[in-house]
């Protein structure tokens, strides 16, 4: 078993116009032994930026504080939010920092610049940078994620047909994955607000 | 700054090595890190380098990135392709620029690829192959161009034309069919192209576009995605929902701006 | 076991004054004057390169120097002393950049070199440093030009001067000083403040100018900046010097 496969998780992002879309499904589990329905996996770090970790819950939770830590000294020390690229780097360089013996988590930037253009990244355990611009995924259900996202996604999506498309991404790729689902969250980012949702999906 | 709390004042951190090990002990397997599979190519022709990559990144079996960057800023007249694992091709790079721009400060001289070579030599010597980076470094400085590969344990080659990677066979077929001493300018370009092509149809780990890096005497070019022969089809239909298909269990917004309806209350007076 | 002996030779006196501090003020007022303007589209920072005799080679002094392609910094006082924070500048400006790949905002860098300055009056076996220290800088809230001093306390200024001469400086560039100043005419202010009290005859070798802003440059990644510092050669400054005499 790769120890990637021990708590199972499905994160996906996307760029639509102005936006961006990031989800997750909800499921902890220990192998096949389902824990929790509801075990968060995207955390907000500034107003416009969000990261999802995919990967061993133990270091979900130890990068979720080590992140938010950060990224709060950052504006403390700098007076300045920090951008969602910005943020990717430090990310990423943290992640490396741990080269021989890493976290096992790939992480998923997503958010809008200050400019609000929309920007998004994956990255592996290790720290290297996927900069894309259509989508990323992570997690147990990162296979199926590509096949979804690679057919439905399209360029200029409005908010409201992003979060459709992101959302039929993800819980049909959950649905062929054992080891996620079990609920999703999908957050819409655009110049004025967050959007979170939950979604209905098959609870099994 | 920085330094003080984000990253430890040099060397890698080992602090979960013990951890993993006995995660591993237990059976669990440690995940594969994003590849570059790759094919790297550089030779010298009549006024300098030319260095080529293709454009694919993958984990195991599949494609992460369809195009990234494996052509490497060093110095403003050096460049670098790195194969192997993508993260220290990128990060090991990124240090030596770094040493190379602090080498250029103090001494107020143009960086020289023989020094950018030995740097590299050194740490991935230092690092006993555990740092996968198998680079094509090229650049042209005082003493004119130079063309070397760099070896994961540390090895080098100082050669006219070289290519690394998987696709290293497929593109050296290609050099040893086409390269020839004082090579024009245009020619090499082509000759470049069509050894990164030779691994991006031929090796399994190579793919996508051909990215290209002309060097010459105090002028560089570099030609992302010169070659894109791996265009993809333009959807005929597309797979647009309804809105309202998703069924949403529960909804809340965070708004980042104020809303006023209408005017402020006046409150002046 | 020696360092239980070496405690700091900084210690406040009565009056709660920190003598080797005021010394060290002193060392930079001893040094050849150095100032700083804040254009409205870019910085210049310039000193006077004096030396002891004629027979120094004076193209092998370096008194301006970048730290990263968006930060300079210029000295008055002890050169040798100077040499220790620019390194140390330097180092930290590819430290942030290795963690968050872009260069340091200007007042970033500053807080860091100043803390150095800071550390060196407050730890044992070590003097505080002999120097003052310009800084100018461009990020993204525009110029930025800041002065750091042996206590380790910085100030931004729109326009000052530090060294010998500095008292006269600062009354000139009071005078002379405007918001709107673009920054060709910040050059020949910086030039002409130099020449208040400047001993011997101004010229391409006895005098270095920095300058931020305008022309196009290319940062650690190779990726194009709006602005980078840059430092005038002998022959751009002597372009200046006719266009002033």
């Amino acid at each position: 078993m790769s120890i990637m496969e021990y708590n199972g998780a499905a994160v996906v992002a996307m760029v639509g116009k102005n936006c961006v879309a990031i989800g997750a499904d909800k499921r902890l589990g220990q192998q096949s032994l389902t824990v929790s329905t509801d075990f968060p996996k995207i955390f907000t770090m500034t107003d416009k930026t969000m990261i999802g970790l995919a990967g061993l819950a133990t270091d979900v939770l130890t990068l979720r504080d080590q992140f938010r830590l950060k990224t709060k000294l950052y504006q403390l020390e700098e007076n300045r939010v920090i951008e969602p690229q910005t943020f990717a780097n430090m990310v990423s360089s943290t992640l490396y920092s741990k080269r021989f013996g890493p976290y096992f988590i790939e992480p998923v930037v997503a958010g809008l610049d200050k400019h609000d253009k929309p920007f998004i990244c994956s990255m592996d355990t290790i720290g290297c940078i996927n900069f894309a611009k259509d989508f990323v995924v992570a997690g147990t259900a990162g296979g199926n994620l590509y096949g979804m996202c690679e057919s439905l996604w399209e360029p200029d999506l409005e908010p409201e047909d992003l979060f459709e498309t992101v959302s039929q991404a993800l819980l049909n790729a959950v649905d062929r994955n054992c080891l996620s689902g079990w609920g999703a969250v999908v957050h819409i980012i655009t110049p004025d607000k967050v959007v979170t949702r939950s979604l209905k999906a098959r609870m099994d | 700054m920085a330094a003080r709390i984000d990253l430890p004042a040099g060397g890698f951190s080992f602090d979960l090595a013990k951890r993993n090990a006995a995660l591993e002990a237990q059976g669990a397997t440690a995940p594969k890190a994003t590849k570059t599979g790759t094919t790297i190519v550089g030779l010298v022709f009549k006024d300098g380098i030319v260095l080529g990559a293709d454009t694919r990144a993958t984990e195991g079996p599949i494609v992460a990135d369809k195009n990234c960057e494996k052509i490497h800023y060093i110095a403003p007249n050096i460049y670098c392709c790195g194969a192997g694992t993508a993260a220290d091709t990128e990060f090991t790079t990124h240090m030596i620029s770094s040493k190379m721009d602090l080498h250029r400060l103090t001494t107020g001289r143009d960086s020289r690829v023989v020094t950018a070579m030995t740097l590299l030599k050194q740490y991935l010597f230092r690092y006993q192959g555990h740092i996968s980076a198998a680079l094509v470094l090229g650049g042209f400085d005082v003493t004119g161009p130079h063309l070397y590969t760099i070896y994961p344990h540390g090895s080098t080659d100082k050669l006219p034309y070289v290519t690394m990677g998987s696709g290293s066979l497929a593109a050296m077929s290609v050099f040893e069919a086409g390269w020839s001493r004082d090579m024009e300018r245009q020619a090499a370009i082509d000759l470049v192209k069509d050894a990164i092509e030779a691994g991006i149809f031929n090796d399994l780990g190579s793919g996508s576009n051909v990215d290209v890096c002309v060097i010459e005497k105090n002028h560089v070019d570099y030609l992302r995605n010169y070659a894109r022969p791996n265009e993809r089809a333009q959807k005929e239909q597309q797979y647009r929902f309804a809105p309202g298909t998703t069924a949403v269990l529960k909804a809340s917004v965070r708004n980042l701006v104020d809303v006023v309806e209408g005017d402020a209350m006046d409150i002046t007076s | 076991m020696t360092d239980r002996y070496s405690f700091s030779l900084t210690t406040f006196s009565p009056s709660g004054k920190l003598g080797q501090i005021e010394h060290a003020l002193q060392a930079v007022s001893n040094g050849v004057t150095s100032v700083g303007i804040k254009a409205a589209n870019g910085i210049v920072i310039a000193t006077e390169k004096k030396t002891v005799s004629t027979l120094v080679d004076s193209s092998s002094l370096e008194k301006v120097s970048t730290i990263c392609p968006s930060i300079g910094m210029v000295y008055s006082g002890m050169g040798p002393d100077s040499r220790v924070l620019i390194n140390k500048g330097r180092k930290s400006a590819l430290a942030y950049r290795s963690v968050y790949k872009e260069d340091p905002p200007v007042a970033i860098l500053v807080k860091e070199v100043a803390g150095v300055m800071q550390e060196f009056t407050q730890s044992g076996g070590v003097r505080p440093f002999g120097v003052s220290l310009l800084i100018a800088g461009y990020d993204q809230k525009g110029p930025a030009l800041y002065q750091v001093d042996p206590s380790g306390s910085y100030f931004a200024w729109k326009a000052t001067a530090i060294g010998k001469n500095m008292i006269n400086a600062n009354s000139f560039l009071e005078k002379r000083f405007n918001e709107e100043m673009e920054l060709e005419d910040a050059v020949h202010t910086a030039i002409l403040t130099l020449k208040e009290g400047f001993e011997g005859q101004i010229t391409e070798d006895t005098i270095e100018i920095g300058i931020i802003g305008g022309s196009a440059a290319v940062s650690a990644t190779g990726e194009p900046l709006p602005f980078a510092f840059k430092k005038l050669t002998p022959a751009e400054v002597k372009d200046y010097l006719a266009n002033i005499a």
